[in-house]
């Protein structure tokens, strides 16, 4: 079980993979309940969960992935596929971007756009950044 | 029986060679075979490990032969002036990750100009770009490449809004999708020769903008930045390059060769 602090998350339990947990944690409405220092020890607690992005999130990005690369619809993708080990180029990568972009409304920093280089990457960095819009 | 490596001339100040393979035309098993071991153990694995079909793999492995045996010509034994071995040459990433060639400074046998090098392939060429002593950044792309996106939504997002504007201008649509990608090429090549990673230079921070037919320069900017572009294997590809000249120097001149490393090299008149 965990308890939460001003500014950190702290568990008892090891294993922090159960699915009950981490909806917890998306529900934009549990945040404005719960005062956090800063979004620091979240964003570094979500890098220690493997699932951390929804499954949801990962299947859509590898969808958008599959059409921008013309990869065929049973292509085997992980969340850690590298764009360029799937034979994305640069103009690939900002397009997957674009696309992304669209999908989940969402507007994503020059400085990241170029960064992304996993499927898990640009997973996270979408939830990141829907979480971090105004409640729908 | 391969030939050996014929050794090269270094490029001279201002000068880029550039050299490409087309895939299509390298199909010889032995000849491939013999390219994987020129390679290091970490390329290797590098290659086996791709989740790609075996073209790409094909193409990573011709990528790395074109840099290392393109490189190691350009180096001689001091004792009998043959080409160095090409699996000898040890690579290193700068701070931004831009790939290098990694000299041992002690090494006295052979002689070891500081060659600049920069790659770029897509599915159907793969280019390798070599200056002395000047940062250079090269990109190719195919000619018919098609965007998903149309062409100025994508420029709206990503280019500078003065290449925005020019693109507008462009009113047939083949022709915009041209210059996108022509443009393209040229941002990347800067940004490649700059070596400072992506995110260093945004895209739509800078604006490339081209004077005349074949003069394309960058807009305000500092230091001297040369810029040329080239239509490559029957006009089938663009290919960038950009590097950094010292002022008042006058335009790059370039040396194009088709290569099989091995095999034969095509000298290219551009």
């Amino acid at each position: 079980m965990a308890s939460l602090s001003t500014n950190s998350l702290s568990f008892r339990a090891p294993s922090i993979q159960s699915s009950r947990f981490s909806q917890v944690l998306r529900k934009p409405s549990s945040f404005q309940a719960i005062s956090f220092g800063s979004f620091q020890s979240l964003k570094s607690l979500r890098l220690q969960i493997s699932c951390a992005a929804k499954p949801e999130t990962v299947q859509k990005v590898s969808d958008i992935v599959k059409e921008q690369l013309a990869l065929s619809a049973d292509t085997a993708l992980t969340a850690e596929s590298k764009f360029s080990a799937l034979g994305a180029d640069s103009l690939d990568t900002v397009e997957i971007v674009m696309a992304l972009e669209e999908k989940f409304n969402i507007s994503v920093e020059e400085t990241d756009a170029q960064n992304i280089t996993t499927i898990q990457e640009a997973a996270d960095l979408i939830e990141d950044l829907v979480q971090k819009k105004p409640a729908a | 029986m391969l030939s050996s490596l014929i050794p090269l001339q270094l490029p001279s100040r201002m000068q880029t060679h550039l050299w490409y393979i087309l895939p299509n035309e390298v199909n010889n098993k032995s000849l491939l075979k013999h390219y994987t071991q020129l390679l290091s153990q970490h390329e290797k694995d590098s290659i086996s490990g791709m989740q790609s079909d075996e073209l790409n793999k094909k193409n990573a492995l011709l990528a790395r032969t074109l840099v290392r045996t393109t490189l190691a010509r350009y180096h001689t034994n001091n004792n009998d002036n043959t080409v160095v071995d090409p699996r000898a040459l040890k690579f290193k990433k700068n701070l931004y990750g831009k790939p290098e060639v990694d000299w041992e400074v002690d090494d006295t046998t052979t002689n070891h100009p500081k060659l600049q090098f920069n790659i770029s392939h897509t599915d159907s060429l793969i280019a390798c770009g070599v200056t002395l002593n000047a940062p250079v950044g090269i990109d190719v792309e195919d000619k018919t490449r098609k965007m998903r996106h149309d062409v100025l939504s994508l420029a709206k997002r990503f280019y500078s809004s003065e290449e925005v504007k020019f693109l507008s201008s462009v009113e047939d649509t083949e022709s915009q999708r041209k210059e996108f990608i022509k443009l393209w090429t040229l941002k990347e090549a800067y940004v490649k020769a700059l070596g400072k990673g992506f995110s260093a230079s945004p895209f739509n921070t800078f604006s490339i903008i081209r004077s005349d037919a074949e003069t394309y320069n960058l807009c305000d900017q500092a230091g001297e930045w040369k810029f040329r572009l080239l239509e490559l294997a029957a006009s089938s590809h663009y290919a960038a390059i950009c590097i950094e000249g010292e002022d008042g120097q006058e335009a790059m001149n370039v040396i194009v060769h088709k290569t099989i490393p091995f095999v034969e090299d095509e000298l290219i008149s551009i």
